[in-house]
């Protein structure tokens, strides 16, 4: 606890690894950042299953790729293979045995990508873009389940073009989440419904919204028998709800906090809300991790209702993060997330206008579609704090890691990237530099 | 004194009697004053009475260490003070009577609405001020259904937009489509800011009846592809869609009332809003999701009894061709009647909306009415005046409105002046 205790060692050190002169926010945590980023903004991350040695993130992007890379324990991580949709990928997955990855566009198509082979294949067709999909193991069946615009969540069977079930929504998906048996799907129009997935999916209930504005993320939690029983719902507020599906006391039980605000908890100033654009829990301890369009992420404990800690501001939002299966590393992704659609508001941070090429501020037009995108990777350490309620917090040290990288633009014809990897090691004191690769 | 371990998960059985220490306790019943002494030195009266409230009373102090992270902690404040426990937000105690119908308002329930109505204007300006997204729907009680005249819009949704204008080199038709969805926007939100009694009304319904979203297939997902692309993509398909979208275009407040309030059937559909979109909407049954009371207009159709199924019949049969002629505002005040006489009529009931739909899909389908009525509905959109005074009208609007039908053709743009409404 001692190695981290202090803030000293989170990115308050101003020196840029790259050198310039100006003060470089992308990276303020000094996590590892991943080689080969994508080219445009990443909409989803996600690791392997705890079936596959070793851990893999499987990243897509606006840029229509979806990406793999190997991560090493050392930090280091490995580009490892490609695929390309039509459109921009909006979700990925992984099948349970980690032999297969699922990918969603806005191509409207769904495909599945045999790692082994390297190749991708199309398992999935909607009328509108896919918005979420994910793998579902029961005992007595197994299929993708897909989340489209076009109102519908359809369960498909690998081998068949004809999906096994079309369940119809009220409203556009937005996001949804699965822990068998339990699936949340979270719709437009403040839509909520929970499903229930043993023996075949059906809809279990509709839940009236405990939030006021548009959902964004959604993301089921298990209670301590490994049993999902609720969910974490995101807003465009700067809200996130937490939702038990049967509690003994609901209204004791289900409650909401504000997070991603510039003010904290000073309400009385005027505070600028960001939209929180992901919402992961850790599969060990069951904390909650959030990431905002303010560029921060933060970690939370639901159960003792307090915030354990957020990061540094990064320049750009945060648009996706993921823990990998034993929740030592957090994988979050630095890219812009189109929430700037305002006539020019408070700047992020100091966003890197890279590229003027529509030349209208504040539409989210400009540069900002070129800006960099960035994987980062925080790692956690051994714990070293003792003492019984510091188990969850003992995740915590040695995370943070932030990507930053100069993806290459989009208009420029001549790209430029640098694949720059700082390296900071959880076990390792936070120093600042740490050693590059 | 050991930390109770279970008191900081919310469940300690012994409450005040626990021999452990409840950290923070002492500041959750701050109003409350409890005469005898506690041995553990809190105010809580038990653990089981809902209106404990939790986010003024967890603050273990074993967590003092992850304050460097965790943003200030005042020691005052609660640790968490930006946690609302589900039941207890501020808001919601203000509407511990919001569910009750507000069918009869007694005193209590008024305050109840005023409190809703405050809560949202105040919404309304931390919506603006903070930045944060704008194409959102929104919901004064969380659990209440949402307030008309708001879209939900994704970012990916509108990324995807402007990645397809790109391709198709038409960045500006999407800038345009953009702004005109940001004006849409702030357009209603200072119609909720300053709410004027039309408004009112038609948000009480709302939250009361919830706003009836009959195939409210924004733009963006529409399977209407072909509509997609074109310039004016959001506000068409949106209005096309939607019944409560209508109001974009006009800062008219649509008072948007969904079934069950057969008093406020009558409002005026304000057509001159609803076709704003110029790009021919086929389903022009919007149009009738208006009502803004204030817009009154002399149509030929008689609202005097506002049964559903009447209402459809009569009106579609007289609306086309009333509608050639201009901007057809039905007339407020003699229509209600009942209740509140401003009552928000806009789209009436979730059955009957329905009916509209399809007659007036049919009697709508052509391009033509909307251009009248975009043509017309700047006028619309200025004319906030619920009645004109007898010296402003013409001759023969003055004729018209004292005749028993209007003559096609001769339809006044302006309300009637106040003095000839029958009520």
């Amino acid at each position: 606890m001692s190695l981290f205790g202090t803030t000293s060692g989170f990115g308050t050190s101003g020196t840029s690894m790259f050198g310039s002169a100006t003060t470089d926010n992308h990276n303020p945590m000094k996590d590892i950042e991943v080689t080969s980023s994508p080219d445009d903004s990443i909409g989803c991350l996600s690791f392997s299953p705890p079936t596959l040695p070793g851990n893999f993130l499987i990243a897509g992007s606006w840029a229509n790729d979806v990406r793999c890379w190997e991560v090493q324990d050392s930090g280091q991580t490995i580009p490892k293979a490609q695929q390309m949709h039509t459109g921009p990928v909006l979700d990925v997955c992984w099948s349970d045995d980690g032999s297969k990855v699922f990918t969603a566009s806005c191509d409207k198509t769904a495909k599945m990508w045999d790692l082994s082979s390297n190749q991708a294949i199309q398992i999935a067709q909607h009328d509108a873009p896919v918005k979420t999909i994910h793998w579902i193991k029961a005992p007595n069946y197994s299929c993708v389940m897909t989340g489209s615009w076009d109102k519908t969540l359809k369960f498909w069977d690998t081998r068949s073009s004809n999906p096994m079930m079309v369940l119809q929504l009220p409203e556009r998906c937005y996001c949804a989440d699965v822990i068998y048996p339990m699936a949340v799907v979270a719709t437009a129009e403040r839509g909520l419904i929970v499903y229930q997935l043993e023996n075949q999916p059906s809809e279990f209930r509709r839940i009236e919204s405990p939030l006021k504005h548009q959902h964004r993320c959604v993301a089921i939690f298990k209670d301590k028998q490994n049993k999902p029983t609720g969910f974490a719902l995101g807003s465009i507020e700067g809200r996130v709800a937490i939702h038990y599906i049967n509690p003994p006391n609901p209204a004791k039980d289900n409650f909401t906090f504000k997070c991603h605000r510039s003010n904290g908890t000073n309400t009385s100033a005027p505070q600028d809300i960001y939209a929180v654009n992901g919402i992961a829990f850790h599969p060990v301890h069951g904390t909650l991790a959030t990431v905002g369009s303010d560029g921060r992420f933060s970690f939370w404990d639901k159960d003792a209702r307090t915030k354990l800690k957020t990061s540094e501001q990064l320049d750009q939002p945060i648009s996706a993060c993921c823990f990998n299966h034993n929740g030592n590393i957090f994988a979050y992704a630095s890219s812009y997330d189109w929430s700037k659609v305002r006539t020019p508001g408070p700047a992020l941070g100091a966003p890197r206008q890279q590229s003027q090429a529509l030349g209208s501020e504040g539409l989210g037009l400009s540069c900002d579609s070129s800006q960099d995108s960035r994987v980062s990777l925080g790692r956690s350490p051994s714990p070293p704090c003792k003492g019984k309620l510091q188990d969850f917090l003992k995740w915590l040290w040695g995370f943070s890691t932030a990507f930053g990288q100069n993806p290459a633009h989009r208009k420029c014809s001549a790209s430029v990237s640098h694949y720059g990897l700082l390296c900071s090691w959880a076990q390792k004191h936070r120093q600042a530099g740490g050693c590059t690769l | 004194m050991a930390i109770c371990q279970f008191f900081l998960q919310g469940r300690c059985r012994f409450g005040d009697r626990c021999w452990n220490e409840h950290p923070g306790a002492r500041g959750a019943g701050g109003g409350r004053q409890q005469p005898q002494q506690q041995p553990s030195g809190n105010n809580r009266r038990g653990w089981n009475t809902t209106s404990q409230r939790y986010s003024n009373v967890i603050q273990p102090s074993s967590f003092s260490k992850s304050t460097p992270w965790g943003g200030s902690r005042d020691q005052e404040k609660p640790y968490f003070s930006s946690f609302d426990s589900g039941a207890s937000t501020n808001r919601k105690e203000g509407f511990g009577l919001s569910e009750n119908p507000f069918a009869s308002l007694s005193p209590d329930e008024q305050k109840d609405e005023k409190k809703l109505l405050e809560g949202i204007v105040k919404d309304m300006e931390v919506w603006e001020s903070s930045g944060q997204w704008m194409f959102s729907v929104y919901s004064p009680v969380k659990k209440k259904p949402n307030i008309s005249g708001f879209t939900d819009i994704s970012p990916e949704e509108l990324r995807l937009e402007y990645h397809n204008f790109l391709t198709s080199n038409n960045l500006q038709s999407y800038l345009n489509s953009v702004q005109r969805l940001i004006n849409q926007w702030r357009n209603r939100v200072n119609e909720l800011k300053s709410l004027n009694i039309s408004t009112k009304v038609a948000l009480l319904s709302d939250v009361k009846d919830g706003v009836n979203q009959a195939a409210p297939a924004f733009g963006f997902g529409s399977s209407q592809a072909a509509t997609f692309m074109s310039p004016g993509f959001p506000v068409n398909n949106s209005s096309s869609d939607n019944a409560q979208n209508f109001s974009f275009k006009t800062n008219s407040g649509f008072a948007a009332a969904s079934s069950g309030s057969p008093a406020g059937f009558g409002s005026s559909p304000a057509f001159g809003a609803a076709a704003s979109t110029s790009s021919g909407i086929s389903t022009s049954a919007p149009a009738f999701g208006f009502g803004k009371p204030e817009v009154t207009s002399a149509a030929s159709f008689s609202f005097k009894s506002p049964a559903a199924s009447s209402f459809g019949s009569p009106g579609f049969s007289g609306l086309p061709a009333s509608l050639a002629t201009g901007p057809v505002r039905a007339p407020v005040a003699p229509a209600f009647g009942g209740g509140s006489s401003v009552a928000g009529f806009g789209s009436p009931g979730s059955h009957s909306h329905t009916a509209f739909s399809k007659p007036s899909s049919d009697t709508f389908g052509n391009s033509s009415i909307s251009t009248s009525l975009s043509a017309s509905s700047s006028i619309v959109a200025t004319d906030n005046v619920l009645f004109t005074p007898r010296d402003k009208l013409t001759v023969e609007e003055l004729e018209q409105f004292q005749s028993k039908k209007f003559t096609l053709g001769k339809i006044p743009l302006k309300p009637p002046p106040l003095e000839l409404l029958n009520v």
